[in-house]
């Protein structure tokens, strides 16, 4: 029983946050998730990328998170989220920008290149600060890419090759986060036409081969 | 007020959180649009535009991404939501439908390039097919964002209004291309010679006796005769160097039947030959006429040896000779003719309409001179300074191809009791002068403002009374006389007349502010015919509905407000070109503001001129009445814009002069 009730109420708020903290967690936890069966076009993706002061997301720090929307297969400078975490005063307001980020993300389905850095730093942070077990619908651009363009790649290789691969220009300096993060989304308008002509033409289909090609190429 | 005090706590955070996501997406939006920035920096309007301006369009352009083959925007797409700029990719503009508009049919964009700007100016759907040839990034601006920035940017304004100008050039170029064609059409040796020569010729039957073969010769004033038989088949043709030959010097009696004297099987050719065939003909067997039959050779037309000749162009220098040495109406009236053609042939040739309608103006001009030394032979002013003058459009060099007279006369005269019977002489004279400037092709004027109106015939210090009494009280019928008169301009005579007229209508209304201000508000009084939901209002006009007076509601709104600036800034030209020149240079207006004001009036004359000359019917009066759905998308376009332009202008009168 008491197990039960452990695992049921695993995400439940942590005591020490305010209140008003509170209700928004419980809020966003109630918002129905995103329906996954619609076609990439009616479908809110959100690109997101992290700047931080190493790979690690066990001992390094994460200094910032740039998130943009791709809605319509299109970027809207109107729907983009920047966190400045490194700058953040007091701990209170580095909950109430992980709150923000959750709203603004809004249970759309995420979209990185390698979740498991990206997604290790997010899921340490929330679960220290707000006790959230942060577990989006994620698309790995990092082993999709190979699996819908093996005209360019077949393996999983760094994103420079990939930008080079596409013909973007890459830019002379090193990316900020929110550079990154629209160059990405650049490159996933470029997918969600591939994968369209592939028939994965649905955010759950997406998903599924993200996963799937993560994991067979893992275990293979 | 007590309430709003007392807040509880977690509504206090709760706008905190609200707080902190808005500031978090007011930082995500102005990264993204950093990024845009550093793209636009790199490409020309952007990087000649202001920081704000910059910021505008980076905040709200969203990024697209186009797959090779994909149409990005075409005229099936609706009126047009986004200015599309070209971030990566290529993208080629391919017109749509059979006819093209532009001179280009495809064309291929790159990276920092811009379209549609014409459809998204105008708010349409696009003329073109734009299709991503290569995978293509795009940076697409909602409309409603390129209105504004068009307003707040002079940058980006000048870059698209400059684009939109070298469409009007583009679409001048075709229409001078229509013209040539039409030109050819009617001038080339290859037309068929149905449309050669005389197509009714006189005729008789064979057995007609020689005495009233040539009695019908007489009166038709004809210089040969076609002798037809009952089923019409031409059998044979007599002239005049016949009746030397054949009749006077044979002495064949007057009673013979014409077939005696005539040539007979002459030379024919059917309809859909050539007048090259003609020439050919006429060169080869020595013949001056060729009958011209339908498929049945019964007799339709004769061509002659002239009617070819007539057929090469006529040249602008030979008109100037035929108008100087011309001694009577008739051959004036032959000139008048040739003005109208070779002004034809002018349009087709690529001639711009400022240049086309002084061009016009200066040939009338000629032949109103001419016409004016041919009745000073019975009407002599010896010893009296006097000069003919013109108004309205003459006045102003802006005639098109129908015109009526303007006109009056203005004299010295020291001896006050001999005025009245000095201005009856030239009243006679002015009369005789109008009618023959009618018989010319100038109708007489139908408001009566003409030389021979003694209301309009008048002395020096008379005309300088009658301004002063328009300006002084400018009641409704002063300013409608003030559009017409204070553009006058001397045709013949004392120069020094019409100078102090001028010098007299200047000072008097820069010293009549109030003037000037009625004028204004009198020149709003029509609007161009923009529509709110559609491209034109064509109901303007009851009589005719579906169309657009070209002058009332297109190039008198340019005429009017040059003729204001112009006695505002002293100028003394009549020309509204001229004077809007000039005037903005005194004013202060930009240039770049002006000459698009000027290529807006420019086109407006050049559809006038089109209009009348290619869809006037021959000896008809042409109108100025258009059906804008006739229009090819491209002309349609530009005039919209030109009609902007007006209402450009017309804003600018209401600012300056401050009528609501």
């Amino acid at each position: 029983m008491l197990g039960l009730k452990k695992f049921l109420f695993k995400n439940a708020s942590p005591a020490h946050l305010p209140d008003d903290i509170k209700a928004a967690l419980e809020s966003w936890r109630s918002q129905p998730v995103t329906a996954l069966d619609e076609a990439h076009f009616h479908t809110r993706y959100v690109v997101i990328d992290i700047a931080s002061t190493g790979m690690s997301p066990e001992t390094d720090e994460l200094l910032g998170v740039a998130a943009a929307a791709v809605r319509q297969s299109t970027i809207l400078p109107d729907d983009a989220m920047f966190l400045d975490v490194e700058s953040a005063t007091d701990a209170q307001a580095l909950d109430r920008q992980l709150v923000a980020l959750l709203q603004f993300a809004a249970r759309s389905p995420l979209v990185t290149y390698h979740v498991s850095y990206v997604g290790g730093f997010l899921q340490r942070l929330f679960k220290e600060r707000l006790g959230v077990d942060f577990q989006p619908q994620w698309v790995d651009l990092a082993w999709l890419l190979p699996a819908l363009f093996a005209d360019k790649s077949t393996s999983v290789m760094p994103l420079d090759q990939w930008i080079a691969a596409f013909g973007l220009d890459e830019g002379s300096s090193r990316r900020s986060a929110m550079e990154n993060t629209l160059m990405l989304a650049r490159i996933f308008q470029m997918l969600l036409v591939r994968a369209n002509g592939k028939g994965v033409d649905t955010a759950a289909k997406l998903i599924d081969e993200s996963r799937a090609s993560s994991f067979l190429r893992r275990t293979h | 007020m007590i309430m709003s005090q007392q807040v509880r706590p977690e509504q206090q955070t709760a706008a905190a959180i609200a707080e902190v996501e808005a500031e978090s997406r007011k930082e995500g939006r102005r990264r993204v649009a950093g990024n845009t920035i550093a793209f636009l920096r790199n490409h020309a309007p952007f990087n000649k535009m202001a920081a704000d301006a910059l910021q505008h369009f980076a905040e709200r352009a969203q990024i697209a991404f186009y797959p090779a083959g994909s149409e990005i925007v075409g005229p099936d797409s609706g009126n047009v939501r986004f200015f599309y700029l070209i971030e990566s990719g290529k993208v080629q503009a391919r017109q749509a439908g059979e006819v093209t508009v532009t001179e280009y049919s495809i064309l291929s964009l790159g990276a920092g390039e811009c379209f549609p700007i014409g459809a998204v100016t105008a708010g349409r759907p696009s003329t073109n097919i734009y299709l991503a040839i290569e995978d293509t990034f795009c940076y697409q601006l909602p409309a409603e964002d390129f209105m504004i920035l068009m307003a707040t940017s002079p940058e980006f304004n000048l870059f698209c209004t400059q684009y939109i100008a070298s469409l009007l050039d583009q679409s001048r170029r075709q229409l001078q291309l229509q013209f040539a064609q039409k030109a050819s059409e009617q001038q080339t040796l290859n037309s068929p010679l149905i449309g050669i020569g005389s197509r009714s010729p006189v005729t008789v039957t064979p057995d007609t006796p020689l005495r009233k073969a040539l009695e019908t010769m007489s009166e038709a004033g004809i210089g040969s005769l076609v002798i037809a038989g009952e089923d019409g088949r031409p059998v044979g043709i007599f002239t005049r160097s016949d009746l030397l030959d054949r009749v006077v010097l044979a002495e064949l009696p007057l009673t013979a039947p014409v077939s005696q004297a005539m040539s007979p099987a002459p030379f024919s050719l059917e309809e859909h030959a050539t007048a090259y065939d003609a020439m050919l003909a006429m060169a080869s067997q020595g013949i001056r006429h060729v009958m011209v039959t339908d498929a049945e050779g019964r007799l339709t037309g004769v061509v002659s040896e002239r009617d070819l000749f007539a057929l090469q162009r006529v040249g602008l220098r030979q008109i100037r000779q035929s108008i100087d040495s011309a001694h009577n109406v008739e051959a004036l009236q032959q000139s008048a003719g040739d003005v109208r053609q070779l002004a034809f042939n002018m349009l087709a040739q690529g001639v711009g309409a400022e240049q086309l309608t002084q061009f016009i103006s200066a040939l009338n001009d000629a032949l109103t001179r001419r016409v004016i030394q041919l009745n000073l032979e019975n009407h002599s002013f010896e010893g009296i300074d006097w000069a003919w003058l013109a108004f309205g459009s003459e006045g102003r060099d802006e005639q098109t191809f129908s015109t009526d007279q303007d006109n009056g006369i203005v004299f010295e005269c020291a001896d006050k009791a001999a005025l009245d019977a000095l201005r009856q002489r030239f009243l006679a004279f002015a009369l005789d002068v109008n009618k023959d400037l009618d018989r010319c092709g100038f109708p007489l004027c139908k408001g009566n403002i003409m030389a021979s109106n003694p209301q309009w015939c008048l002395t020096l210090d008379e005309w300088k009374e009658q301004f002063s009494s328009w300006i002084r009280v400018p009641q409704p019928e002063a300013l409608l006389n003030a559009t017409i008169f204070f553009d006058f301009r001397p045709l013949f005579g004392k120069v020094e007349l019409t100078e102090a007229m001028r010098r007299h209508l200047l000072i008097q209304t820069q010293s009549n502010p109030m003037f000037l201000r009625a004028m204004a508000h009198n020149a709003l009084d029509v609007e161009p015919p923009l529509g709110k939901l559609r491209d034109f209002l064509t109901d303007l006009e009851p009589d005719h509905p579906g169309k657009i007076d070209l002058k009332k509601y297109g190039s008198r709104i340019f005429v009017d407000v040059a003729r204001i600036y112009a006695l505002a800034a002293g100028v003394h030209n009549t020309n509204s070109v001229q004077r809007l020149r000039i005037a903005s240079q005194r004013l202060s207006i930009k240039t770049e503001e002006i000459n698009a004001v000027l290529e807006g009036l420019d086109f407006i004359q050049l559809l006038r001129l089109q209009h009348q000359y290619l869809e006037g019917e021959p000896g008809r009066q042409g109108d100025n009445l258009i059906d804008p759905e006739k229009l090819n998308e491209l002309d349609r376009r530009i005039l919209k814009e030109s009609f902007r332009q007006a209402r450009k202008i017309q804003t600018r009168l209401k600012l300056d002069y401050q009528v609501n």
